[in-house]
């Protein structure tokens, strides 16, 4: 592979990357949010931002709305006898009913329910639409984007008094750290370029280029930067972005943005070193540093790292420690408005404050993210192997009445194997963020007392116990 | 050396030789630490063109994440120091200062022309996590475990002074006092 292919590779990498984690887990989890406490508190919740249609196009719409109540009926009437024909074909020792196939009539139960589905959604849509007079909220999806635009054409402002330099990189620190610890996650297995639609066997060491030449496919790592020390680099990184938040109180030349620097850097770096040490017993079962190698490790043992006994309380552990390092409730002391305003952001205006809360959301991605590498098998999805699904045992379902059957091995194309992989690795992100999105709106706040002794005299020692348990069991095991 | 690692050793060394500049030069604490900041990472650039990955990542790791913290830290906690123009020293001690710098700057010139060394390429695996955990555990596992004892015993020392008296020690002092006050008030009685 020429250096140009690469340099392009990784750009297409990190362009992903950034637009997984800053333009769709970021908004949509500042939505969730929204929506969830919304929920809870019984308010409206985000809504109002939406893209105004003009009223002949709602009259249209009003116009077809019968026509696609027409149209749901008749699909589901359309499937319903097709059922009736096929429970008919069942009873009768019959091939046909109409001169038409059993194959056709499941054919026709599948088609008109997913047009009958499609319709009630439509119609649902629809009525929503005319219902509210031509706004398109989009379930106030759009809120996070008129979010963005408000913060970006807000007044700057900066306190006459304030280090205008260190005011200013600070934001700039607590993001570009939070996105840069992504370089090292893989997001799916070796991409091999030549095979992309041919079915790649499963279990060889080197794969063959599929276009007949005889070489070695080329191989591409899905992850943007393959290193040896991996997650070393992540905490490296997140270690300097204790500094962000620490400057940008000190810099606001204001006491209550000080006390919140303050809190912030000291939880951030007490938690750090706990959250350190609550994943050492995965590199002691895992026996690598790489991610990548973590989740292969995952891939070929058939388990899940929180299945493994001592990893499930290292699991609970870190998920603990994590929210912790977020900042985010019922941790968010420096933040605490109750107490110091805004913390250290109580000076921030405009698109500096939205830098800090974007930081802030693509931690809580990043942590999920690590999680769902550490403990929950990163891309890996049950039985799916390079080759396809390959579900335990032989077996074959036959469907009554045709010639269709289903396999315990079904094979899928190349691109098919590593599109599902990455869809399951954001799925486990995304389900991730939903549980710490429950705990921040169920828990309240801890004084500042109890998170430094639950991290000091609580985590530390029982991850401390917990590396010494696992040394034990890996000691006794091989 | 390949010419990327050259290009990024020039790179690294300018950008460390900015932030020293810059630690040294700034009257403000805290753009001090931050100037340190990018010193450090600078070096563990530096780190990387030796193939030192681990080390790379260890510097910012210890000294970007936790010893600069702790100087942020430190400065927030005491408040910015006084904007004080430090005063003039005399002559002859600028002068002596320009004539150390000189020759240090002299000796090291000096000692890279003579030394005609070529680059030799790293074995295989060196300084990466299994290559230094290796040299670690295996040949140089004693003095490895005497420094964490001293570090520990360093901890351990550092807490008996800093801590405040604890609840039972209080109240022993307490008791002692009270008892002193008794006896010195049942003295003048006598």
């Amino acid at each position: 592979m020429d250096l140009f292919t690469q340099i392009l590779l990784a750009i297409a990498k990190i362009l992903f990357v950034v637009i997984v984690a800053v333009g769709a887990f970021a908004p949509v989890l500042l939505w969730a949010e929204r929506r969830q406490s919304a929920m809870m508190q019984d308010r409206v919740g985000p809504h109002r931002a939406h893209i105004p249609l003009p009223r002949s196009v709602v009259e249209g719409l009003r116009l077809t709305l019968k026509p696609l109540e027409a149209g749901i009926f008749g699909s589901f009437f359309a499937a319903g006898l097709a059922i009736v024909a096929l429970v008919i074909l069942l009873l009768s020792s019959r091939e046909t009913l109409f001169g038409q196939e059993a194959k056709t009539y499941y054919l026709a139960v599948v088609g008109f329910g997913i047009l009958g589905v499609l319709a009630r959604v439509g119609h649902k849509v629809h009525g929503g639409i005319v219902e509210s007079g031509g706004k398109i909220a989009l379930l106030g999806l759009l809120h996070p984007l008129a979010d963005a635009i408000k913060m970006i054409f807000k007044e700057d402002f900066v306190p006459p008094k304030a280090d205008k330099l260190l005011f200013s990189i600070a934001p700039i620190l607590t993001m570009v750290t939070a996105i840069a610890a992504f370089a090292v996650v893989p997001f799916a297995d070796t991409l091999f370029l030549e095979c992309a639609t041919d079915v790649v066997p499963r279990d060889v060491a080197t794969v063959m280029a599929c276009d007949g030449s005889g070489g070695v496919a080329t191989a591409i790592p899905m992850q943007i930067a393959s290193l040896d020390i991996g997650i070393l680099f992540i905490f490296a990184i997140a270690g300097t972005g204790v500094v962000g938040a620490a400057i940008g109180g000190y810099s606001s030349d204001n006491k209550y943005s000080l006390m919140g620097g303050l809190r912030a850097a000291s939880q951030m770096v007490s938690y750090e070193v706990a959250l350190g040490l609550t994943i050492v017993p995965c590199f002691m079962i895992y026996d690598s540093l790489r991610l990548e190698e973590i989740v292969m490790w995952q891939h070929e043992a058939g388990i899940w790292g929180i299945f493994i006994p001592p990893l499930t309380i290292a699991c609970v552990l870190y998920l603990f420690a994590a929210i912790a390092e977020t900042k985010r409730v019922p941790f968010d002391l420096p933040e605490g408005e109750s107490e110091l305003v805004g913390g250290y952001l109580t000076e921030y205006s405009g698109m500096k404050f939205g830098m800090f809360f974007a930081g802030e959301f693509v931690e809580v991605v990043v942590l999920g993210a690590l999680a769902t590498v550490l403990f929950f098998g990163g891309w890996d999805v049950p039985f799916l192997y390079r080759s396809g699904f390959d579900l335990p045992g032989t077996w074959e379902l036959v469907i009554p009445m045709t010639d269709w059957v289903i396999q315990d091995t079904i094979a899928l194309q190349h691109w098919a194997v590593i599109v599902i992989q990455v869809i399951a690795f954001l799925l486990k992100i995304a389900i991730l963020m939903w549980l710490q999105l429950m705990i921040r709106w169920t828990l309240p706040r801890f004084r500042y007392d109890q998170i430094m002794k639950v991290c000091w005299k609580g985590l530390l020692p029982l991850s401390i116990a917990n590396i010494l348990l696992t040394g034990i069991i890996v000691l006794l095991w091989t | 050396m390949t010419d990327a690692k050259f290009l990024l050793f020039f790179f690294c060394a300018a950008i460390a030789l900015a932030g020293a500049i810059g630690t040294i030069a700034s009257k403000l604490p805290l753009r001090a630490a931050m100037s340190l900041l990018v010193t450090i990472i600078a070096l563990a650039g530096l780190y990387l063109t030796l193939d030192a990955q681990l080390l790379a990542a260890i510097q910012v790791l210890v000294y970007a994440g936790a010893v600069v913290v702790l100087f942020v830290f430190v400065i927030m906690l005491i408040g910015p120091a006084p904007e004080t123009s430090s005063a003039p020293g005399s002559v002859v001690w600028r002068m002596l200062s320009l004539v150390g710098i000189a020759m240090i700057t002299a000796t090291f010139a000096f000692s890279f022309v003579d030394v005609a060394s070529t680059w030799v390429a790293p074995p295989a695996g060196f300084g990466t996590v299994r290559g230094v955990a290796g040299e670690m555990y295996t040949k140089a596992l004693v003095p490895f475990e005497i420094v964490a004892m001293t570090l520990t015993t360093a901890i351990v020392g550092a807490l008996a002074i800093a801590r405040s008296k604890t609840a039972s020690e209080l109240a022993e002092m307490k008791r002692r006092r009270v008892a002193e006050d008794a006896s010195a008030a049942a003295q003048p009685a006598e």
